[in-house]
């Protein structure tokens, strides 16, 4: 395997930018002979790929890419990356369709021509195997496990390009910053040092607290905000509720103007614990941030990971170009009267931790939480974004899951 | 003495004055600089059984050892059952009625 430097920034030394102007795009539409439907996971990560985020992949990864992430955590071309970018397809599927290698595919989302796959590949790959190596387990009661074993039976691999970019709806609109967008942005406004914070969460104290101890830690002019927008689960905060709230955390004072900046991060979180830190830092680089933080627990699920993997695996790999910020909990302390840092207070057996589910759990009884452990602006714009979003909550509903306006509408495109 | 897993009842005002009147309004710990909670304990067996029948509730393994998110009308029969026993023992019953 290559010796390559895995701290060039964006990863692999290059933005990759695979998204065509809709006429040379509609051009490209006409050519392909084949269509095949495409699901809202599948179209969000080729927007991932085309815009950069994913950068270096230019497409779904081929047979060597997937058993070089599996088994090594790096590409075949040497670079460093943990989570498998694949596209399943069905046996049948590929006889009805008459895909072979070499065709051009246009994938359609929402009825629409989306994106052209140039297909170098179409092959198997042992979906434990792939689980295992990933997840560190087999077990299918992990969400990411049981993804993967969802998974029909082959895999296509080849590049893909957007061919006809989608609308991103509000609320969401605003917070919408490719890679080329936010590092032009970040440029602007002169910042040299970003901290991201990956969220899928409306943030309590403890979160904020957080952002501003990763702040300090890395002496930076900012935080990112990286809400995953993604699948959601019953009971979630719903995805409308995360973006607002952590916005209005700067709106409302709690972060100065200059020193915050809400985004989101189109993926379907796969909790994939240590390797899913890793994917993140690779993402948030491409993104433009010099730094990323990791609390305890980060993308973990259950007790598959111990709460600081996220930490550890840092250690073995090498320097991906991004700073680790590596951080403790925040807990509230009655005897020093404040949120404090765990590492820093001595006070543990008086200490009171809370955490998102915590939180959640105080809304959903009817009681507002005191302003120390949950801002009353993030409370009051959850329940009104409940009301305008969620109909009547905030946190998914089925109702919410079948009826919630689209995060991204693909125009119509004549072919 | 074996470790317990409490439900955290979130007190608000309604919970409150029915606990006050029962005589019961010590129970309620105060949490978080102005927050009340009545923990009802669950063992083990009582945890996992809460969790089995109510899949939406979580135990949060990793920061409050607690269970959380079990559904509102769910968590005002375990703290009636309270109010009505007088007790923060009521788990058993409790499954046995549903």
């Amino acid at each position: 395997m290559a010796d390559v430097n895995n701290a060039l920034s964006p990863h692999g030394g290059k933005l990759v930018d695979r998204v065509m102007e809709p006429e040379k795009g509609r051009r490209k539409a006409k050519e392909a002979k084949i269509k095949l439907p495409i699901d809202g996971s599948r179209a969000t990560e080729i927007m991932s790929i085309a815009y950069g985020f994913f950068s270096p992949l230019e497409g779904f990864m081929g047979s060597k890419d997937v058993d070089s992430v599996c088994k090594d955590m790096r590409l075949q071309s040497g670079y460093i990356w943990s989570i498998p970018i694949v596209f399943d397809i069905s046996e049948e599927e590929i006889k009805e369709k008459k895909i072979k290698v070499g065709d051009s595919i246009l994938l359609t989302y929402q009825g629409q021509p989306f994106a052209v796959l140039e297909l170098a590949e179409i092959f198997s790959y042992d979906k434990a195997l792939m689980a295992e190596k990933v997840y560190g387990t087999k077990e299918e009661k992990h969400p990411g496990v049981k993804r993967t074993y969802a998974c029909k039976d082959k895999f296509l691999g080849g590049k893909v390009t957007l061919i006809n970019p989608p609308k991103i709806n509000p609320p969401f609109d605003k917070y919408w910053y490719p890679p080329k967008v936010l590092r032009q942005k970040i440029a602007e406004l002169g910042w040299k040092k970003v901290v991201a914070h990956q969220t899928r969460n409306v943030p309590h104290t403890g979160h904020e607290w957080l952002m501003k101890g990763a702040w300090f830690a890395a002496n930076a002019d900012a935080v990112l905000v990286s809400c995953v927008v993604g699948e959601k689960r019953a009971g979630d905060y719903i995805d409308e509720a995360i973006v607002l709230t952590h916005e209005a955390l700067r709106k409302s004072g709690y972060f100065r103007e200059g020193t915050h900046l809400t985004s989101i991060l189109l993926w379907d979180m796969r909790y994939a614990g240590p390797r899913e830190a890793v994917f993140h830092a690779i993402v948030r680089k491409n993104m433009g941030c010099t730094h990323h933080m990791f609390g305890r627990d980060h993308a973990g699920v259950g007790t598959y990971y111990s709460p600081y993997a996220a930490h550890e695996i840092f250690e073995r790999i090498p320097d991906l170009g991004i700073g680790s910020v590596l951080t403790l909990e925040w807990w509230y302390c009655p005897v020093c009267g404040e949120v404090t840092y765990s590492g820093l207070c001595g006070h543990d057996k008086e200490q009171q931790a809370f955490s998102g589910t915590l939180i959640r759990s105080i809304i959903q009884d009817g009681v507002k939480p005191p302003r120390l452990i949950f801002r009353p602006e993030v409370f009051d714009l959850v329940i009104e974004s409940g009301d305008k979003y969620g109909f009547g909550s905030p946190f998914v509903t089925g109702e919410y899951l079948s009826k919630r306006n689209p995060v991204i509408t693909v125009p119509q495109m004549e072919v | 003495m074996a470790e317990t897993f409490p439900i955290n009842i979130w007190i608000n005002e309604e919970r409150l004055d029915k606990l006050q009147c029962a005589g019961l309004a010590h129970l309620a710990q105060e949490v978080f600089a102005g927050l009340k909670k009545l923990p009802v304990p669950t063992d083990e067996q009582q945890r996992d059984a809460v969790l089995r029948k109510f899949p939406t509730a979580k135990y949060d393994s990793a920061t409050t050892k607690s269970i959380e998110l079990l559904p509102r009308a769910v968590k005002d029969k375990i703290f009636d059952l309270v109010v009505e026993k007088k007790s923060l023992n009521v788990i058993d019953v409790f499954l046995a009625s549903t």
